[in-house]
């Protein structure tokens, strides 16, 4: 699979909506409308949206957060002769990664401090902590950005920006296709429908091995309901915009024989279509308690050491950051926003018929 | 924001035509029978009641005082005069280092009772002292060697090596052998499995097993529900309700679907494998009288989609006991079944192996509790009895199945309680070990806490009770 630099990933939708030519050209290259006015794609790339473009200096000036090996290390030096437990080392950071609120983080945790990022304005506001778009467009709310923009793994090539597309690829329980319905126009058409399913298929890849448009997809019926989705959108000069929904499960395993999703408020897509391909944008309010067992369970702390992730740390992190759906009980906010970066290849999607005759005998 | 999500529900019809019989929705089939449970896993997965069927093995000479014993789930075992089973412990790389025994070396299982960690799992760094070590016991303590006589000999696969403190332990295949402590009947395998385990979980020890008496066109795989039927390519081969003993009745149309497994003209039968003639001058396979197929439509190897078709099955050359009748089978939010208590809440099983060169296990209420009450509890009893907590069995309960019990556990240290406790919960337990649910699960089929702890929860962690799934395998992995 080729891959791009994060700033050529993300998708432009800004400079699109502003005025940039030259998708305006790409959307008159389809504005056709696809057969049956539907067509289908399967996602090849997924990463947290985190600018990694501008000077450390001025995103991170006190440096990168601290991983598992690093905390540990500071925690339990060695250099003094002084020999540890394992109930009060290992066991110790094992029990609070798993039930963070029962103590206090003993670590600085560092923000980003950058003021751009890649998102989408959710709140149609602009509000102090909301970010700039690399286009300049105001408004962008993703304090995800800001909890792990200081973390190494998951800026550009870090560890989990690599393994959030690698594992996705890998593990077929993340096949996740869209598709959209009602297409009467591929440039610009303000009624389309669009269906979220899991694919039970591999990618199809050409005779050099490079993921290609023009595979099958059969969606799992059986057992993927639970990311079943319909959702409203429309197509403006090529981009799918669609209407935000709660409660969106986002299929989001890794390969350590777990099944597992992000949970999104106010989830939206922006997406560049294309007759082969597809990329931009999902965006939303993600839920700290899924994230935080998402990756629990997903990256425990050998794999977090990967990429300096501190899950203890990075989960205070984005309860202080947390900037959407207040619990109606205790008023705290239970999500932040975010942005992720995707791109899809055409797929055909293939529905079980109605009747699927399986066996007979004469 | 408008809330404009729609779940979209719509059913999968698989319609199976049978001489003009009424279709059959498997959908609506499958969920009735996930929902009152008992049904499904009588008839899919469990042993049926009155039908002791056992795995036949390839016999072979066999030493003096050893014997081969068909253990409930793992099939056939080599086990000592006592009826104990003998285990292995090949050598296996992990993350930092490696343990175990090199064929036809010494053991490495010796009297040392060791301190400190062994740095073997990242992230953590060797020379850590153990919990509770006034406790601690060495490896063959646990892993009692098993020793040849003085005028023993070697014999075929089976070998004597002299150990380090020269007394002479018998080895099987050049793996020397062992018996566990954790095995309190015959045929019980509690010490270690067949299934599958990456180096994460673990430096797992075997149980030593004669050969399988199966055709070459065929393997076993361990799964959770008992020793399931392969291919020579690893695809599962199924049976159907519609054949005679020793007769296909799949023709026309059943063919664009099934497959029947071809035998050679001439073959042995054995272990109640045999042949017959399907059309002239073509053999099909059957076990036990079941003419056996392959799913055209199955997915990948070890699929249990053929048998979503109703009248079909997956052929095990033996299944699992059924569990206690008030557990349950649930479909699982992420693609196939998993055990569940009498709510429908998932069942999990913990797992632990103990980072020194001896790779011991600390997942049974016989051993230290400080690695589970990390992870269930950040030290905690009492919030891990909470987080995952125990399932209670009924009073009086008692297991049908050797591979259940009720265990008697201290609630304040999550050890096995002493005699005549009167404030021990009595919890059902698998092949020794508590089974849990999990508090962060709001209902039946929901898997939140599937991989909590270490390593995805197969080294220090939970891991649910799968009976299939249909993206991950787990059903074939320990636990």
């Amino acid at each position: 699979m080729t891959r791009k630099r994060a700033d050529t990933l993300t998708p432009p939708l800004q400079r699109l909506l502003f005025g940039t030519v030259a998708l305006f050209v790409t959307g008159m290259a389809v504005a056709e409308a696809p057969r049956d006015g539907r067509i289908g794609y399967v996602m090849v790339e997924r990463r947290w949206a985190v600018y990694s473009e501008d000077d450390l200096d001025t995103a991170c000036p006190d440096g990168f957060n601290g991983g598992p090996r690093d905390q540990f290390s500071e925690l339990f030096p060695t250099d003094n002769g002084q020999q540890y437990t394992e109930l009060e080392s290992r066991l110790m950071r094992e029990g609070r990664q798993a039930h963070p609120t029962t103590s206090k983080d003993p670590f600085p945790y560092y923000d980003a401090q950058g003021l751009i990022s890649y998102g989408l304005n959710l709140d149609n506001r602009i509000g102090p902590n909301d970010l700039q778009s690399p286009a300049g467009i105001e408004g962008i709310d993703n304090q995800v950005y800001r909890a792990v923009g200081c973390i190494d793994g998951y800026r550009y090539k870090g560890a989990v920006w690599q393994f959030d597309t690698s594992d996705m690829l890998e593990n077929l329980a993340n096949r996740f296709v869209i598709e959209l319905a009602g297409v009467d126009d591929f440039h610009n058409d303000d009624e389309v429908t669009v269906t979220t399913y899991r694919g039970l298929d591999g990618l199809h890849k050409d005779a050099t091995g490079t993921l290609s448009a023009g595979g099958v997809q059969r969606v799992d019926m059986r057992w993927g309901q639970p990311f079943i989705y319909q959702i409203q959108g429309k197509i403006v000069d090529g981009v799918l915009i669609t209407e935000p929904v709660d409660e969106f499960k986002l299929i989001w395993s890794m390969a350590q024989n777990i099944g597992s999703y992000q949970l999104f408020q106010g989830f939206r897509m922006q997406i560049e279509l294309n007759p082969k391909s597809a990329k931009g944008l999902f965006a939303g309010y993600v839920d700290i308690d899924q994230w935080d067992l998402n990756l629990n369970t997903n990256w425990t702390t050998h794999f977090q050491s990967y990429g300096h992730v501190s899950q203890p740390s990075l989960y205070r992190a984005m309860h202080r950051l947390a900037d959407g759906y207040p619990d109606p009980v205790t008023g705290e906010n239970t999500a932040v926003s975010s942005a992720v970066e995707v791109s899809f290849i055409q797929v055909h999607v293939m529905r079980p018929p109605e009747d699927v005759k399986v066996a007979r005998t004469d | 924001m408008r809330r404009l999500l729609n779940l979209v529900r719509i059913p999968l019809l698989i319609v199976v035509i049978t001489g003009g019989q009424p279709v059959i929705d498997i959908d609506a089939a499958a969920a009735d029978a996930a929902t009152t449970g008992v049904a499904r896993k009588a008839l899919q997965y469990w042993q049926p009641p009155g039908r002791p069927e056992q795995e036949a093995y390839i016999e072979e000479p066999l030493p003096p005082g050893f014997q081969v014993i068909v253990s409930p789930l793992e099939g056939p075992v080599f086990a000592d005069s006592s009826g104990r089973t003998l285990y292995t412990w090949p050598l296996r790389v992990q993350r930092n280092g490696q343990a175990g025994d090199r064929p036809g070396r010494p053991s490495s299982c010796t009297d040392e009772v060791l301190q400190v960690s062994a740095g073997l799992m990242s992230p953590y760094p060797a020379g850590l002292l153990l919990p509770d070590l006034d406790r601690r016991v060495s490896c063959i303590d646990v892993w009692p060697p098993v020793i040849a006589l003085e005028d023993a000999e070697p014999l075929g696969k089976w070998s004597i090596i002299e150990r380090m403190d020269s007394a002479r332990q018998w080895a099987y295949d050049g793996q020397p052998l062992y018996t566990s402590i954790l095995d309190q009947q015959a045929g019980d395998v509690r010490g270690g499995t067949k299934m599958l385990s990456g180096g994460d979980a673990g430096v797992l020890r075997k149980p030593a097993a004669p050969t399988s008496l199966i055709p070459p066109a065929f393997g076993v795989a361990q799964s959770s529900t008992g020793r399931l039927i392969v291919n020579k390519n690893g695809y599962s081969v199924y049976s159907w309700d519609g054949d005679e003993p020793n007769q296909s009745n799949c023709h026309g149309d059943c063919l664009t679907y099934w497959t029947p497994v071809p035998a050679p003209e001439n073959v042995t039968e054995k272990g109640g494998w045999t042949t017959f003639e399907r059309s002239p001058g073509t053999k099909q396979w059957a076990l036990r009288g079941k003419p056996l197929y392959t799913f055209n439509y199955d997915p990948d190897e070890r699929s249990f989609m053929g048998a979503d078709v109703p009248g079909w099955h997956n052929v095990y050359t033996q299944r699992a006991p059924a569990p206690p009748e008030e557990f349950t089978v649930q479909d699982g939010d992420f693609g196939g079944q998993v055990l569940a208590d009498s709510r429908g809440r998932t069942i999990y099983l913990y797992n632990c192996i103990e980072d020194t060169f001896a790779q011991l296990a600390c997942n049974n209420p016989g051993t230290t509790q400080a690695y589970r009450l990390a992870i269930c509890g950040d030290g905690d009893a009492e919030r891990c009895g909470e987080t995952f907590p125990y399932v209670i069995a009924p009073t009086g309960a008692s297991a049908a199945s050797p591979l259940w019990s009720v265990m008697a556990i201290d609630p304040d240290t999550g050890r096995s309680a002493g005699p005549g406790q009167t404030d021990a919960l009595h919890v059902w337990a698998y092949r020794g070990e508590p089974v849990y649910t999990y508090a962060g699960d709001p209902g039946p089929g929901t898997l939140n806490g599937q991989g909590l702890g270490e390593f995805a929860g197969t080294r220090n962690g939970f891991r649910a009770f799968f009976l299939r799934d249909i993206f991950q395998d787990s059903e074939f992995r320990r636990p």
